[in-house]
């Protein structure tokens, strides 16, 4: 199954924010979208994932969903968007719960991904109780709950700071390397997108227009070991992105 | 020695200037008197208004309040010098504990003269209930437990001959919810002055079964009170004011009651008893309120010991008084006509 | 260098002190020795007070007067029988009054129609003082039970109505935009999301209206009632018999500081998972 945007267009009343974007998310690839701040990146997700309407083009679904997969488009927040008053389980059971599985079959799905994000042993914790770090862990095994066929990832590791976020990255390669997911995942971090990412999409500042398309050949695996090939990588879609990035925060401060 | 004689010569000197300072003050003592937005207060309205407190050297203020118990309990903090108001069981507990008693009689119901009614509700009325004997079984509205309306109640059952207790009394604490009762039928009998039986009859919301006079002759319905340190400290005053307050008495029952008075000069008091009575009307929609149902008041504001010691018992017998209240604590006999 | 190895000491020549200390204080604890100390200390100077004539008997009676009335309540009997009443009036006006209002409260939060109809008017007669409408609650609802619930009801129903829409209000959106993303039902989001989200401010919201209630008690006991402690302490008043009046007055707090110590519990017991 793949995730579609066609000539994909958006205002908000007067102010164009996303303008003809074409981009395609499946195939067990990483799209990372990156851009400076205000570009509608978080816009685009909002849309690929059915949650905001575009104004212009379609966001297409191509294929059927994969079998057993219980909610094929499946969004990480940045915030993480836990409830509070549930526990780690709780968490994970409230997006099961709907889909009339039985106990046992919940059950084992709840265990089999507290297993695969190593948290079993925080089954009964609450939100309050984790590290930020442990309560993204906590979103990316809910969504792992439902089979995603494609992963929608907002910025999922700006709250955390450096380490954790070092941690996390390296969580999510071996998670990759195991699961094969698909994913879109926005961020402004260029060491995230070089680290995670198939292939890199830069978007203009407003209205974000796809400014170019970096593909990165290199097994995520390797990529630890081969920070300097990454480092000039990252610097070159730096250099891309460094005009638009300093035009958008001159217009951003003329707008305040 | 010396030193000290002349000291206490100069404090004589200072007390003897002082005394000539009271002197002068006690020719415009200040007095505060309460009254409530009903005609029946309306002596004192008048008096102070044609200025015969001034004539006996008072300097008089009126405050209005809205119910008789803070006026009671205003006497009783000194805030208040006179009062007008029914004997109720918080009038009876002030003077048991000492802090106010009763000096005169001033409402009263009279052979001749309009009165206190006892009304049926419209359903009552159709259901039988034409006379105080079909009371028995029936509710009544009452203010409060203790108040003037259960009095007239428990007189009605025994001239009727039947046991109060056959009466169940509802307590709506404000004239306005007895009157929204009555109305609705929610109770079946009720009493009220005459002027506001009126207005009830006018909306033909009740039929009035009952005369309160016919079973409760010569009933005192209000007295006039002060605080026992108004008594003790400045009996004084006290006489003066009620010098001024029989004046206003007079002029009532001339322009009100037995109507001998010039129609110019009625006007005249309507008007002055307008400023706090119906005072939210104007002066010739509020005229007819004023003039209609009005009672008798006795003259000189003489006290019926006789029926302030009956209510008194009845308030005894039903223990919504201190144990042992007393007439001697209650009233004190000196200062008007007493019979 | 031997003394570099074991930290940074100070120097010898130079003339040394210590920071002093700046923090601490505006943190007051409770202390419920202490509490209930002054309460004690309170009553025994107010006793003392009136044994010794400073406290004059019609500003105050003593507080063994107080008990004593108290004793006479519980001796005659008369002290359940009141409490009785009222307690059944005060809980299915406020029982009612609240599971309404927060109905209500969740209509205004979830639908534009509801918000653009209720919102100004539930703001509107929230301001209504219930008590100026006795007279015509004696003609709506009559003067047996029904009126000193209504009374009651219409006291609490607000305050739980407001509580409850700006709970809703303030749940975080991005939850429920989760819950959505995540496919829930719209019950499920309501159920699971939303109400738990808005419970903080419903539970604050039935704290005040908890203590409405209780306020609102002696103005529903005004309408025809023969037993209840509003009624009791009205009766109290009109008869200027202060020490039941205190009395009565004393029974309120008691149930406020009751009734406020179970919300206390259920706020613990269901909010737990805040810090």
């Amino acid at each position: 199954m793949r995730l579609l945007a066609d000539r994909v267009g958006h205002r908000y009343g007067t102010t164009e924010v996303l303008r003809d974007i074409g981009i395609a998310i499946g195939g067990g690839e990483i799209v990372c979208i990156v851009g400076p701040s205000g570009c509608g990146k978080s816009t685009l997700l909002r849309m690929l994932g059915g949650l905001e309407q575009a104004s212009e083009g379609r966001v297409l679904l191509e294929g059927e969903p994969p079998a057993g997969s219980l909610n094929p488009i499946t969004y990480i927040f940045q915030d993480f968007a836990l409830l509070p008053w549930r526990t780690v389980e709780g968490n994970i059971r409230l997006v099961l719960e709907d889909h009339k599985l039985g106990a046992t079959a919940m059950r084992a799905i709840v265990d089999d991904v507290l297993e695969r994000t190593r948290l079993k042993d925080f089954r009964a914790a609450l939100p309050r109780q984790l590290s930020g770090g442990m309560k993204q862990r906590v979103a990316i095994a809910r969504a792992l709950a439902v089979r995603p066929a494609v992963m929608l990832m907002d910025e999922p590791l700006s709250a955390l700071d450096a380490q954790t976020r070092e941690l996390l990255m390296d969580d999510l390669v071996e998670l990759w390397t195991r699961e094969r997911f698909s994913a879109c995942y926005v961020t402004h971090n260029l060491a995230e997108a070089v680290r995670l990412g198939h292939r890199v999409h830069v978007l203009s500042r407003r209205p974000g227009r796809i400014r170019e398309t970096v593909e990165i050949d290199m097994p995520l695996a390797e990529r630890a070991e081969r920070a300097a090939e990454l480092e000039a990588m990252q610097r070159h879609i730096w250099l891309v992105m460094r005009e638009e990035a300093r035009a958008a925060d001159r217009e951003l401060a003329d707008a305040g | 020695m010396a030193l000290t004689r002349r000291q206490l010569g100069a404090g004589a000197a200072a007390g003897a200037a002082f005394g000539i300072v009271r002197n002068a003050r006690a020719a415009s003592e200040k007095v505060a008197i309460g009254i409530l937005p009903l005609v029946s207060h309306a002596p004192t309205i008048i008096a102070a208004a044609r200025g015969y407190f001034a004539a006996q050297g008072l300097d008089a203020k009126l405050v209005t309040f809205q119910a008789a118990e803070p006026m009671a309990v205003g006497i009783a903090s000194g805030d208040i010098d006179f009062g007008v108001t029914a004997i109720t069981g918080g009038l009876v507990s002030l003077a048991d504990k000492g802090a106010v008693k009763i000096i005169g009689g001033s409402l009263a119901e009279k052979k001749g003269v309009d009165g206190q009614k006892v009304v049926a509700s419209n359903a009552a009325y159709a259901k039988g209930l034409t006379d105080i004997a079909g009371l028995r079984g029936k509710s009544y509205a009452v203010t409060t437990a203790g108040s003037s309306f259960e009095y007239v109640a428990y007189k009605a059952a025994q001239k009727a001959g039947f046991p109060a207790s056959d009466i169940t009394y509802r307590p709506l604490q404000t004239i306005p919810a007895c009157i929204a009762a009555v109305k609705t039928g929610q109770v079946d009998a009720w009493d009220m002055l005459p002027s506001i039986i009126a207005i009830l009859l006018h909306d033909k919301a009740a039929h009035v079964i009952a005369a309160v006079q016919d079973f409760i002759p010569d009933y005192q319905v209000t007295t006039v009170f002060t605080s026992t340190r108004n008594i003790d400290k400045r009996a004084e005053v006290v006489k003066r004011f009620l010098a001024g307050f029989s004046r206003g008495i007079d002029d009532y029952d001339a322009a009100l009651v037995a109507k001998t008075m010039a129609p110019k000069e009625v006007d005249a008091i309507v008007a002055e008893i307008h400023k706090y009575v119906f005072a939210g009307m104007p002066l010739a929609k509020a005229r007819p309120h004023i003039t209609n149902g009005v009672m008798h008041v006795n003259k000189g504001a003489a006290l019926n010991v006789a029926s302030v010691a009956d209510q008194l018992a009845w308030l005894n017998a039903n223990k919504l008084v201190p144990a042992g209240s007393t007439m001697k604590k209650l009233v004190d006999t000196s200062f008007v006509k007493t019979f | 260098m031997p003394d570099e190895a074991s930290g940074p000491a100070p120097a010898r020549a130079v003339a040394v002190r210590e920071v002093p200390f700046r923090g601490g204080g505006f943190r007051p604890r409770t202390n419920s020795y202490v509490s209930w100390a002054v309460f004690a200390g309170l009553i025994l100077l107010w006793e003392a007070g009136s044994r010794l004539g400073l406290i004059s008997p019609i500003a105050l009676p003593a507080p063994s007067q107080v008990l004593g009335a108290l004793v006479d309540l519980a001796r005659t009997g008369m002290l359940w029988k009141n409490l009785s009443v009222s307690l059944m009036r005060l809980g299915t006006g406020w029982v009612l009054g609240s599971i309404l209002g927060i109905a209500v409260g969740l209509a205004i939060g979830l639908f534009t129609i509801a918000r653009a109809a209720l919102m100004q008017l539930t703001s509107a007669l929230f301001a209504v003082p219930k008590i100026a409408l006795l007279p015509l609650f004696i003609v709506w609802f009559g003067i047996g039970e029904s009126s000193k619930i209504a009374t009651i009801l219409f006291g609490t129903f607000f305050p739980a109505v407001i509580a409850t829409y700006s709970g809703v209000d303030n749940v975080d959106r991005n939850l429920i935009r989760m819950g959505q993303s995540f496919g829930l039902s719209w019950g499920s989001i309501v159920r699971k999301i939303i109400l738990p989200g808005a419970l903080p401010a419903i539970l604050s919201g039935l704290r005040i209206s908890s203590a409405i209630a209780i306020v609102l008690l002696v103005a529903a006991e005004m309408i025809g009632a023969q037993y209840g402690i509003g009624a009791y302490i009205l009766q109290a008043g009109s008869l200027f018999a202060i020490d039941q009046l205190i009395a009565g007055v004393t029974i309120l707090a008691v149930l406020g500081l009751l009734i406020s110590w179970v919300i206390a519990r259920a706020e613990r017991r269901f909010l737990d998972w805040r810090s």
